[in-house]
């Protein structure tokens, strides 16, 4: 997978570049906006991670002109900006998923993973199945081994967000962000206590438990073999 | 806001200008009027007047059979039209003239004593009024000398008619133009408000209208424009100001975590405790960043910009979404957390910053409150706000303490279960007053109650 990464501050630059290629990924770096929308538009990029402010072009304004040339490469925008409305300038702008600075590297990892993998699956499915645990979309039904599972509306919101990602690692912001709609870190674990209930419905009296605690990272659901 | 037509400055001036029309055109009309009439009475009198005197003096010269003559010969062959004449004895029989018999009573009593008399004409009979004045001659005759009137009182029929008719006709025009001129002023001042309302909405590029008539109104509206061009202008160098301030601090902070992030993720053989160390020091990061993000929002709150995009918030539905995000927490240190809401408690804000507010109260309950406590959230509509209120048993905070406790960094009571970076409540406050809403801390009898007003 090719990355280019457009970040103007050299010294997080090279941290993320290495820590990239240290995760697999093929990365190309530019250090200011006129370069980096010059190697957007030329290179063949599976995702764009570009920085907010940048010298001599913006990096809302890169996703406008790439949009704007038809190049629909996945961008996520890093910000070091503070409100609120930053970020929905950012996705308004083109961009397809929006990062404040500092962040986790895991955090960053999670959501270059979740933007690639978001290409390959974005069709229509009203079932989904990980080994014998079946969510049947149009229902709303959950079954394990064909046990029906009872499950609240936001467990079930919870549930889908993880199926939908299974085999990635799904972040607490993320999921944050996914299933309840809240763009800031409360203080709480508020998010463990919440998969921890999830987990009770879904992996109790197996001898397979499928949602796993990444650590450092957040969680995965995936058949563990 | 609506504009009542009828409540309106310009409306009531509109009515009073009516009613000052409709005084000044009666006022003249009427007296136009009543001049015109007088005129033509005062004429017919010294008409009259002229014709007694000189049959009298015809009386004087040559008696009854010379003023009979000089009747007979007016009636006849040049008199004037509708003259009348008569002249009676003493017991009011007639002895010339065109009327067949004495139209009074007697003697009548005024001056210019009126009558009906009935004309033979050929097809129709016809009633007309006369005026007169009678004068008793030297030898007791009675001499009678009047004039048709019935086409002058037909005239000032008319004139009259068309007096009213005037009074009535400028009054409606004056209540029509009253009514399109407060219909038009009610119309551009209303453009004013509902611009104004848009501005205040966040709609801050937002303009007034200038309709190029060169008017007081335009001349308004350019000023208020110049002064909503500074204000936005100076909007703009506040949030690039505090742009950069963002950038500048978070930057390090970023590079600080990467670099211990690195650290971990490319030395996974480091020694235990230097791991232990390196990982305690990254949640320290983590906490400093928080404390950061939420110094920058109560500074970007409080600098007066305006809320940026408001939207529709049903903030009841909001509050039980966070109290069902919550509950388990709280259920796990034994409290109970509920929401009661109404339905469509809607207000135009920011969703994050409101849930930002609603999760800052809660987990200040979370904070403060002991076990077996209870946190409530309640979400009413009132007249011409939400309110929201959450409320606990916990220990609250003591009166000389409520009015300190929305400043940065102030810890009130002693109740904290765990730290916290006493900014909770500040950025209640900020977020609340970018709402326009009121914020009080009451006391719950026990427990602490922070009721919040936003305007709907």
């Amino acid at each position: 997978m090719h990355v280019l990464l457009i970040e103007d501050d050299t010294e997080a630059a090279r941290f993320l570049v290495k820590g990239l290629r240290e995760s697999g990924y093929t990365v190309d770096h530019a250090a200011d906006g006129r370069d980096g929308l010059f190697r957007a538009s030329e290179g063949q990029f599976d995702l764009i991670v570009t920085d907010r402010m940048l010298p001599h072009l913006d990096g809302l304004a890169i996703i406008e002109r790439l949009r704007g040339r038809n190049i629909g490469t996945p961008v996520l925008v890093l910000s070091a900006l503070g409100g609120v409305d930053d970020r929905v300038r950012g996705l308004k702008a083109g961009g397809d998923d929006y990062l404040t600075k500092p962040f986790a590297f895991a955090e960053l990892l999670a959501r270059i993973e979740a933007l690639l993998r978001r290409r390959t699956s974005t069709l229509q499915t009203t079932r989904l199945k990980v080994e014998d645990l079946e969510f049947d979309l149009l229902a709303r039904r959950v079954t394990r081994g064909g046990r029906e599972v009872e499950l609240t509306a936001r467990e079930l919101k919870l549930l889908e967000f993880l199926m939908r990602r299974a085999g990635q690692v799904v972040t607490r912001t993320m999921l944050l962000e996914g299933v309840w709609d809240l763009h800031f870190d409360p203080q709480s674990n508020l998010i463990d206590v919440h998969i921890s209930r999830l987990r009770q419905a879904i992996d109790r009296g197996t001898d397979h438990p499928l949602i796993h605690t990444v650590r450092g990272s957040g969680y995965v659901l995936r058949s563990d073999s | 806001m609506r504009f009542n037509l009828f409540n309106t400055t310009a409306s009531r001036l509109s009515v009073g200008y009516t009613l000052l029309v409709t005084l000044a055109v009666g006022v003249t009309l009427g007296s136009a009027y009543v001049l015109t009439e007088s005129l033509i009475t005062d004429e017919v009198d010294l008409i009259i007047d002229t014709e007694l005197r000189s049959l009298q003096e015809k009386y004087a010269r040559s008696g009854v059979p010379g003023v009979t003559d000089e009747i007979n010969l007016r009636i006849d062959s040049w008199g004037r039209i509708g003259a009348v004449y008569m002249l009676a004895d003493a017991n009011f029989e007639r002895i010339a003239g065109n009327v067949t018999h004495w139209p009074f009573d007697g003697m009548p009593a005024e001056r210019w004593p009126e009558f009906e008399i009935g004309t033979i004409e050929p097809g129709r009979r016809a009633v007309h009024s006369v005026r007169a004045a009678v004068r008793t001659l030297p030898g007791g005759d009675l001499l009678l000398v009047g004039t048709d009137i019935s086409q002058g009182q037909r005239f000032a029929e008319k004139f009259r008619f068309a007096t009213l008719w005037g009074i009535g006709l400028s009054t409606l025009a004056a209540a029509l133009a009253g009514f399109w001129f407060s219909y038009k002023l009610a119309r551009r001042v209303g453009e004013v408000t509902r611009t104004c309302q848009r501005i205040m909405a966040g709609e801050s590029g937002r303009r007034l209208p200038v309709a190029g008539a060169n008017d007081e109104f335009d001349a308004l509206a350019v000023s208020v424009n110049r002064v909503l061009d500074r204000l936005e202008e100076q909007a703009g160098t506040l949030r690039a100001t505090f742009d950069s301030a963002a950038h500048d601090l978070r930057a390090p902070l970023h590079r600080l975590r990467t670099r211990m992030d690195a650290l971990l993720l490319r030395s996974p053989s480091l020694e235990p405790a230097v791991h232990e160390s390196v990982e305690s020091a990254l949640r320290e990061v983590d906490h400093l960043q928080r404390t950061l993000a939420t110094l920058l929002q109560i500074a970007l709150a409080e600098s007066g910009a305006p809320l940026a995009a408001p939207a529709a918030v049903d903030v009841g539905e909001l509050a039980a979404e966070l109290v069902e995000l919550f509950e388990p927490v709280a259920g796990a240190q034994g409290l109970a957390l509920d929401c009661q809401h109404e339905t469509a408690a809607i207000v135009q804000g920011n969703r994050q910053l409101l849930a930002q507010l609603l999760t800052n109260l809660i987990e200040n309950g979370l904070k403060y409150v002991p076990s077996g406590g209870r946190i409530e959230v309640a979400v009413r509509r009132l007249a011409d706000c939400v309110r929201l209120v959450v409320s606990d048993n916990g220990p609250g905070i003591a009166p000389e303490d409520r009015s300190r406790a929305g400043q940065p960094f102030v810890r009130v009571g002693s109740g904290a279960k765990s730290e916290g970076g006493g900014l909770g409540l500040t950025l209640v406050a900020a977020i609340a007053r970018l709402h326009r809403g009121r914020l009080a801390l009451e006391s719950n009898e026990p427990g602490l109650r922070v009721v919040i007003d936003l305007p709907a």
